[in-house]
C-alpha cells in the first residue's frame, strides 16, 4: 500500500499481523495494490490494480487538502479531502514477502500564483493533448478492433483475410544502429533548430488467415508519423517547468500542436454538430432529394466509441411516410423507415406498431401513417424479418463491394447495420428503439408539433480535437492500406502460376504497399485530407493550421480557437456566423475577426473547458442510480401504463428509459448532487427538456457523457459547490450573474464571475465595459498584431520571422487576468506620456506623431529575425569558402559562412559552397532588401545516410520606429506614426514633462473609447503613487465611477481631478490656453512597417500575356491603377496622364493596320527572297484581307486590344476600326 | 567525383570551432566533416562568434 499518514501512527501494533496497514485507522491514507484506498478502515474501489513494474505517484495538495494518486504517470482523481490539518508523511506497507518499491522520484512545491497561473496556461492546451493521449492510451486499441477486415479470393481459390491486429506508436527516438550518441531521446527543440519533424514510429501488426485458419502475423513498421508535444509520446510530457527550461522549452510550454518540418502545426478545432442526439432540422435543400421529400427531417451525427462519425437523417416524405438516409463512400441512399425496423429485429408487425406509437395513442395522423407504411412492406411482398433483410442485402450488394461475394444477403445487411446506421450502437435493439423514438420525433416536427432545432445553434454543437481526426486519419488510412496490400498479393499472385499465399510472399506484398508516414505528415503539412469516406467532415481542406508566434496573444489566441468549417466560408447566408444566446459563456462575443471569418471563427470563453473521455467505472453507475432514482427502465415498461406522463431518457442517444413527469425534476436534482460529488462524471450533461403548453423543443430527458462537449463551470447555489454545464444543458437552467438577481426557487446556478463570457484576449483589454463594442473587437485582432516578446529562446530559433520590441514595458493599468496567465513574462507594449492635443496637423486622421529624442533613446526600437535555411544540391557537396578567391577573406569565413555578428548588405557574399554536381565553388550573395545582421549560422545533421548538407543562418534586422509604421493603444486605437517631432518644438507640462506621442483629440468623438480615455488617468496616476491599476471589467458602476475614482487619486497627487494640465507651446513658449488632457498609455507596436510595404516601380517585369505590367512588391511589380482611379482622371480631364498610365507606362505596342478594311488581323509581312542569298530579302507589308498593301498604317495600341481582337477573332467576330488620317 | 585540387589542402582542412546546441561543447569541424557532436552525438552545431573587432558607424 502507498499513501500518507500523520506521526501519531503507533507502527508497533502491526508487528504480528498480516493487514493492510495504511488507511486501517484515522492516521492514515492508503492505495491498495488492489486498487483501492482505505481510510478509518473504509475500504472502498479507486482505480486500477498495480503490480510488478507499476509506477505509483502520490500527489498531495496540502494547499487544497487533497491527496491524489497516479498510476504510470496517469492520474485516477482524487482519493481524499480535507487532509489540510495534519502533519503528513509518505508511507508505504506491505504485505507480501520479499515485495519492494523504489522511490524514483521526491519532490514538494510551495504553492504559488505561479504553479497556478501556469495550470490555466497548461489549459490551453489540454483539449488537443487529452484527445492525443486517448488516442494513444485508447483509441488506436478501439479502431484497430474496428478496422473492417479485407476478404478476397486469389485464383487458386484461397480465401483469404487480413487484419490489423494490433497498432503502437513510439516515442521520438534516435534511430537504431546510431552510435555514438548519448541521449536516445529526440526531443522537440531539435525539429525546430533543423526544420524537422517530430515524429515516433508507427508499428502494425497484421495478421492473415486463409480459408479460415489464421496463419502467422506480419509486423510491419509503418514509418515515422508526427507527435503532438507534450503528449504520452512526447518527451517532455510530465516535465517540470525547470526540465522544460533545460530543454530549451518555455517553462509554461502546453503542447497541443505538432513540429513539422520545422514549423508548429495545430488540427484546428471545429465545431461539428453534438454527437448521438437527433436534430429537428428544416432544410429546403432536402426537397430535391427525392420525389415528394419535405424539408423537414431528423439528423443525427452517430459517433462511435474509437471516435468514428457518421450521420443519418430521418426524412418526412409527404406522402406520410418516413425514409432513412445513410451514407456510404460519399453516396446517400434512402431506405423507408418502416423496412429498417423490421429488419433490424425479428419483432412483430403488432410490436413494431405498438414501440412506434407509444405515447401517441390519440394522435390519429401518425397511426395511420404507421399503418400506412407498414401495409406497403407487404403491398411489396416482405411480410417477414428475413424477408427485409433478404431484400436490402440484395438491393445494396452492388454498392457494397468491399463485402466479398460469398457474403449472404442477409449478411450483407448486418454490414449495412454495423457500419452505416446508427453506428454508435452496438445492439441491434437499441438501434430499433432509437430509430422508433426518431419516428416519433420527426412526425411530431412534421405537424408542427415541436420546435426546429437547427445545426447552427452552439446547443446542438461540439468540438472535433486533433486527437480525434488524427485518430481517424490514422484508421482510414490503415484500412486503404490494407487494400492496397490485398492489391500487391493479387498482383503477385497474377504473375505466378500455382500462387499460394505464404510469409514470405506477404513480406513482399508488405513492402510495395508504402507506408503512412508520408500521407499523415502530408496531411498534417497542408491541412488537406484525401478521404474516401469524408471522415463525416464538412471540408477536407483547412483542417491545420501554423500556431504562429507573432507574439504571446496571437499564439494563445490560436490554441483556443474553433472554427465553424470552412464550408459556410463560401455561403452567401449568414446563418452560421450569428452570434446566438446560446453561445453564452462558452464562445466569446468579442474575440472574433471582422471581414471574411467573421463569426466563423470564434474562440472559447476562458472558463469553457472541453470535456474528455470520463471513467469507465463512474459511467457504470449513472444507469444503476438512474434506476434507483425512480427511471423505468427500457427492459422493464410493463408497469408504465400511459406513455404521455413520461420522458423518454436518452443516455449517448441510446433509449435508456422512461421517466415520469413529476419525478422528473427531482431526480434530475438528485442526479446533479451525484455530479458534483464526481461520484457519476462530472462531465456528465443532464438535459431536462420539459413538456410546455406551446410547442417547444421535444421534449425528453437527454444525458450526454461524451467527450469534445463543451462546457464550463457555475456555482449551483442549491449544492453550493462547482458545477460544469453542457451548452445544451444551460438553456433549461436559470443562471443568474449577481447575488442580488437570484429569484428564490427560480435561479439554480449563478456565474462565477462577471467576465466569465470573455475570452482570453477579450479579457486582456482594460476595461472593456467602457468601450464601444466593436472597438474591442479591433482590439483582439491588434493584440495579435503586436510587436512583443513572442519567446525566451531567441538564440536557437529557426522561425521564418519573429518580431521583437527591444525594451517592452509591463502595463500600469492592466486587468487581474494580465497577471493570471503571466503575460509579464511576454510583455508586448510601452507605457507612454500622452498629451492628446491637435498640435502639429501631422496628426490628424488617426495619425500620431512620436518625440523625436523618445525615439533616439530607443522608444518602441524593435526588430525582425529571420530565419533562411539552405539546403545544398546534392549529398557530396560541401560548405567551403573558396581557396582561390581571396576576395571572399573580407566576408566569408573558411567555413564558407559569414562571420556571426557580421553586418551583411545585399550582394555581400553570404555562402560559399563547393558543388559536387558542377565540380566547382559556387559563392551565393545576399538577397535582402534592407541591410542586417548575422545572428547565427548553424549547422544541421540528420539520421538519413545521404543527406544533404544543411545550414541555417539567422539575421536580425534592427527596426526603429519610422515615419509610416503603425502603433495602436489597447483600445483599438490605432495610427500611423506621421513625424518624428524635435522634442524642443513639442509642448510641455509646468513640471516640464514632454510627451512621447502626440494623439489627435479628433480621434475620440467618433469612437468612444472611454476606456482609453480612463487608461490616461489611470496610468498617471499610477505612476505618481507607484500602483498598478485593476483594469477588469465591471468593477466600477454608474454610482460609484471609473472616472471619479482616478480623478480623486490625481488630485491627491496634486494633479487636475480630470488629469488636464496647463501646456506650454514648444514653438514659443506661450501658455496655452486650452487644457490638455494628459497622461500614460500602454502603446503597442503593430507589425505592419513600412519597411516590409513600400514598392516602387518605374519599369521592371511585365507578363508574358498581356505585356501589362506585373502585381507584386516581392516581383518588382506595380501598384494597381484600376477603375476607381482612372475615373478619377477622366472626372479631371487630365487625359495625358491618363494616357501615360495606361499606354506608355502599360502595354503599349505598335501594330499594323489596314485603313481599308479597318482590321489589325489583315496585315502580314511579306518576305520576297531576291537573290539565293541569306538575308537578301525584301519586305512587304500587305493585308491579306483586302490583298493591298497601300493603305497600312503603323499604330499604337495597348498590347491587350490586339491580344483582344484576336480572341474575337477565334469565335468569328471581326473587330472593325474606323479611323481618320490626321 | 572530381574533388577540388587537394594542393590547396590547407584552407580545405582548417577546422573551424562549433558549438553542440546540446552539450555546449567545442568542437572542430572540417568542411567535409559529418555534424555530429564529438561529445554527445548531437545534431545540430553554432558556429561561434567572430573573434573579429566588428565596428559599426555610431552616429
Amino acid at each position: 500500500m502507498i499513501g500518507v499518514g500523520t506521526s501519531k501512527l503507533v507502527l508497533s501494533n502491526w508487528k504480528f499481523k498480516f493487514s493492510s496497514m495504511l488507511g486501517y485507522d484515522t492516521e492514515s491514507w492508503g492505495y491498495s495494490y488492489r486498487g483501492e484506498i482505505q481510510h478509518n478502515g473504509l475500504v472502498c474501489r479507486y482505480g486500477s490494480y498495480f503490480t510488478i513494474g507499476s509506477l505509483v505517484g502520490v500527489h498531495l495538495d496540502m494547499w487544497t487538502g487533497t491527496l491524489q494518486y497516479y498510476l504510470n504517470r496517469r492520474p485516477l482523481g482524487i482519493a481524499f479531502k480535507s487532509l489540510k490539518n495534519y502533519d503528513l508523511y509518505p508511507m508505504v506497507s506491505s504485505t507480501a514477502a520479499q515485495s519492494s518499491m523504489r522511490i524514483t522520484c521526491c519532490l514538494s512545491q510551495e504553492p504559488t500564483l505561479q504553479a497556478e497561473c501556469l495550470k490555466t496556461l497548461q489549459q490551453l492546451g489540454a483539449p488537443h493533448v487529452f484527445s492525443f493521449n486517448y488516442m494513444l492510451n485508447k483509441g488506436l486499441d478501439d479502431a484497430v478492433a474496428d478496422i473492417k477486415p479485407v476478404e478476397f479470393e486469389i485464383p487458386n481459390g484461397d480465401r483469404i483475410c487480413l487484419r490489423v491486429e494490433d497498432v503502437s506508436i513510439n516515442c521520438p527516438l534516435v534511430p537504431l544502429g546510431v552510435i555514438g550518441v548519448r541521449d536516445q531521446r529526440i526531443f522537440p527543440t531539435e525539429c525546430r533548430q533543423r526544420a524537422g519533424t517530430y515524429a515516433g514510429k508507427l508499428n502494425a501488426k497484421i495478421s492473415w488467415s486463409v480459408n479460415g485458419d489464421a496463419r502467422n502475423y506480419l509486423e510491419k513498421d509503418m514509418g515515422d508519423i508526427p507527435i503532438m508535444i507534450k503528449s504520452d509520446r512526447c518527451h517532455l510530457s510530465g516535465l517540470s517547468p525547470k526540465e522544460l527550461v533545460a530543454h530549451n522549452e518555455h517553462e509554461q510550454e502546453w503542447g497541443g500542436y505538432f513540429i513539422i518540418k520545422g514549423h508548429e502545426r495545430l488540427i484546428r478545432m471545429l465545431l461539428m454538430t453534438r454527437r448521438n442526439y437527433p436534430i429537428a432540422i428544416k432544410r429546403s435543400g432536402w426537397k430535391g432529394r427525392g420525389a415528394l421529400f419535405s424539408d423537414v427531417g431528423i439528423q443525427i451525427r452517430c459517433v462511435k466509441i474509437d471516435q468514428t462519425s457518421l450521420s443519418n437523417t430521418l426524412h418526412f416524405v409527404t406522402d406520410g411516410t418516413a425514409k432513412l438516409m445513410f451514407v456510404h463512400s460519399k453516396l446517400l441512399y434512402y431506405i423507408p423507415v418502416l423496412m429498417v425496423l423490421k429488419s433490424l429485429c425479428n419483432h412483430t408487425d403488432q410490436h413494431i406498431f405498438k414501440k412506434l406509437t407509444i405515447g401517441f395513442e390519440h394522435d390519429s395522423y401518425y397511426i395511420d401513417c404507421i399503418q400506412n407504411m407498414m401495409r406497403d412492406l407487404h403491398r411489396e411482398g416482405l411480410h417477414t424479418h428475413e424477408q427485409c433483410k433478404q431484400y436490402l442485402g440484395k438491393m445494396f450488394r452492388v454498392k457494397f463491394y468491399e463485402c466479398p461475394q460469398w457474403r449472404t444477403d442477409a449478411e450483407i445487411a448486418d454490414y449495412i447495420f454495423k457500419h452505416c446506421i446508427l453506428i454508435h450502437l452496438d445492439n441491434l435493439e437499441d438501434k430499433f428503439n432509437m430509430l422508433a423514438f426518431m419516428t416519433q420525433k420527426l412526425f411530431t416536427f412534421a405537424q408542427d408539433q415541436c420546435k426546429t432545432e437547427g445545426a447552427d445553434a452552439v446547443m446542438m454543437q461540439e468540438l472535433l480535437l486533433g486527437g480525434h481526426l488524427y485518430l481517424q486519419v490514422i484508421k482510414e488510412r490503415l484500412y486503404v492500406w490494407l487494400n492496397s496490400l490485398r492489391f500487391n498479393i493479387l498482383k503477385l499472385a497474377k504473375t505466378s502460376i500455382g500462387f499460394s499465399v505464404n510469409q514470405k510472399e506477404m513480406t513482399t506484398a508488405a513492402k510495395y504497399s508504402g507506408r503512412l508516414e508520408i500521407v499523415l505528415e502530408k496531411f498534417l503539412a497542408t491541412g488537406n485530407l484525401h478521404s474516401p469516406s469524408g471522415l463525416g467532415l464538412m471540408q477536407d481542406s483547412g483542417l491545420t493550421i501554423v500556431a504562429e508566434n507573432i507574439n504571446r496573444m496571437r499564439y494563445m489566441s490560436h490554441f483556443r480557437a474553433v472554427h465553424r468549417g470552412s464550408f459556410f466560408q463560401e455561403m452567401r447566408t449568414t446563418e452560421a456566423r450569428q452570434l446566438l444566446p446560446d453561445a453564452w459563456g462558452f464562445i466569446c462575443p468579442v474575440h472574433t475577426p471582422d471581414g471574411t471569418p467573421c463569426g466563423l471563427l470564434n474562440h472559447l470563453t476562458m472558463n469553457c473547458i472541453v470535456t474528455d473521455i470520463p471513467s469507465e467505472d463512474k459511467l457504470q453507475n449513472i444507469l444503476i442510480t438512474m434506476s434507483d432514482l425512480g427511471m423505468i427502465p427500457i427492459t422493464n415498461t410493463e408497469s408504465v401504463t400511459s406513455f404521455k406522463n413520461y420522458y423518454v431518457t436518452q443516455l449517448d442517444g441510446k433509449v435508456v428509459g422512461y421517466v415520469e413527469h413529476k419525478l422528473a425534476q427531482k431526480l434530475v436534482n438528485n442526479l446533479r448532487a451525484l455530479k458534483i460529488k464526481n461520484q457519476i462524471p462530472n462531465t456528465l450533461e443532464i438535459v431536462l427538456v420539459p413538456v410546455k403548453k406551446t410547442p417547444g423543443q421535444y421534449p425528453g430527458l437527454f444525458l450526454f457523457t461524451g467527450p469534445a462537449r463543451m462546457m464550463r463551470p457555475l456555482y449551483n447555489l442549491r449544492y453550493r459547490d462547482i458545477e460544469f454545464v453542457g451548452t445544451f444543458e444551460q438553456v433549461y437552467l436559470d443562471i443568474c450573474v449577481a447575488q442580488n438577481e437570484i429569484y428564490k426557487d427560480v435561479t439554480t446556478h449563478m456565474e462565477i464571475s462577471k467576465g466569465s463570457f470573455l475570452s482570453n484576449l477579450a479579457l486582456l483589454i482594460p476595461m472593456p465595459d467602457c468601450n464601444q463594442s466593436p472597438r474591442n473587437m479591433y482590439q483582439c485582432q491588434m493584440g495579435k498584431q503586436t510587436m512583443g516578446t513572442p519567446c525566451h529562446s531567441w538564440d536557437i530559433q529557426a522561425e521564418t520571422k519573429l518580431y521583437r520590441l527591444q525594451t517592452p514595458n509591463t502595463p500600469l493599468f492592466r486587468p487581474v487576468h494580465y497577471d493570471n496567465i503571466e503575460l509579464d513574462d511576454f510583455p508586448m507594449g510601452t507605457n507612454a506620456i500622452v498629451a492628446v492635443i491637435s498640435y502639429t496637423g501631422y496628426d490628424m486622421e488617426d495619425a500620431m506623431i512620436i518625440n523625436k529624442s523618445s525615439y533616439e533613446r530607443g522608444f518602441c526600437h524593435g526588430s525582425i529575425y529571420k530565419a533562411e535555411f539552405i539546403e545544398l544540391d546534392d549529398a557530396n557537396s560541401y560548405f567551403c569558402r573558396d581557396p582561390s578567391r581571396p576576395d571572399l577573406i573580407d566576408s566569408l569565413e573558411p567555413d564558407g559562412f559569414p562571420y556571426v555578428g557580421k553586418l551583411i548588405k545585399v550582394d555581400d557574399p553570404l555562402y560559399c559552397f563547393y558543388s559536387a554536381d558542377e565540380s566547382k565553388y559556387v559563392v551565393k550573395k545576399f538577397k535582402g532588401k534592407e541591410d542586417c545582421f548575422i545572428n547565427n549560422v548553424r549547422k544541421c545533421a540528420t539520421f538519413h545516410f545521404k543527406m544533404k548538407p544543411l545550414a541555417c543562418i539567422t539575421y536580425r534586422v534592427p527596426r526603429n520606429p519610422t515615419v509610416g509604421d503603425k502603433f495602436a493603444s489597447r483600445a483599438g486605437q490605432k495610427g500611423i506614426c506621421s513625424q518624428k517631432w524635435p522634442m524642443e518644438d513639442l509642448p510641455f507640462t509646468e513640471t516640464g514633462l514632454v510627451p512621447d506621442i502626440v494623439f489627435n483629440p479628433h480621434g475620440f468623438p467618433s469612437r468612444m473609447t472611454i476606456a482609453m480615455m480612463i487608461e490616461i488617468m489611470a496610468g498617471k496616476s499610477a505612476a505618481l503613487h507607484g500602483l498598478v491599476h485593476d483594469a477588469s471589467p465591471f468593477k466600477f458602476d454608474e454610482e460609484n465611477t471609473a472616472i471619479d475614482y482616478f480623478g480623486r487619486l490625481l488630485e491627491a497627487g496634486g494633479y487636475n481631478y480630470y488629469g488636464t494640465e496647463t501646456m506650454y507651446s514648444g514653438i514659443d513658449g506661450r501658455e496655452m490656453n486650452a487644457q490638455i488632457f494628459f497622461g500614460i498609455v500602454y502603446y503597442q507596436r503593430l507589425r505592419h512597417m513600412v519597411s516590409d510595404k513600400w514598392q516602387v516601380r518605374s519599369t521592371g517585369p511585365t507578363d508574358i500575356l498581356t505585356r501589362q505590367p506585373v502585381g507584386g512588391r516581392k516581383r518588382g511589380g506595380g501598384v494597381r491603377f484600376g477603375e476607381m482611379e482612372r475615373d478619377s482622371l477622366i472626372s479631371h480631364g487630365t487625359s495625358f496622364l491618363l494616357q501615360d498610365r495606361l499606354l506608355h507606362c502599360s502595354d503599349r505596342t505598335t501594330a499594323q493596320m489596314c485603313t481599308s478594311c479597318g482590321t489589325l488581323l489583315g496585315p502580314i509581312t511579306l518576305v520576297t527572297r531576291i537573290a539565293d542569298k541569306p538575308n537578301y530579302s525584301e519586305t512587304k507589308e500587305v493585308c491579306r484581307l483586302c490583298q493591298n498593301g497601300d493603305n497600312i498604317v503603323e499604330i499604337q495600341i495597348p498590347y491587350i486590344f490586339k491580344y483582344f481582337v484576336t480572341q474575337l477573332a477565334s469565335v468569328n467576330i471581326n473587330i472593325k476600326i474606323n479611323c481618320k488620317q490626321t | 567525383m572530381s574533388d577540388p585540387s587537394t594542393k590547396d589542402s590547407t584552407t580545405t582542412k582548417t577546422p573551424m570551432v562549433y558549438i553542440c546546441g546540446e552539450c555546449h561543447s567545442e568542437n572542430e569541424i572540417r568542411p567535409r566533416d559529418p555534424i555530429r557532436c564529438r561529445e554527445c552525438g548531437y545534431r545540430i552545431m553554432y558556429k561561434k562568434r567572430t573573434k573579429r573587432l566588428i565596428v559599426f558607424d555610431a552616429r
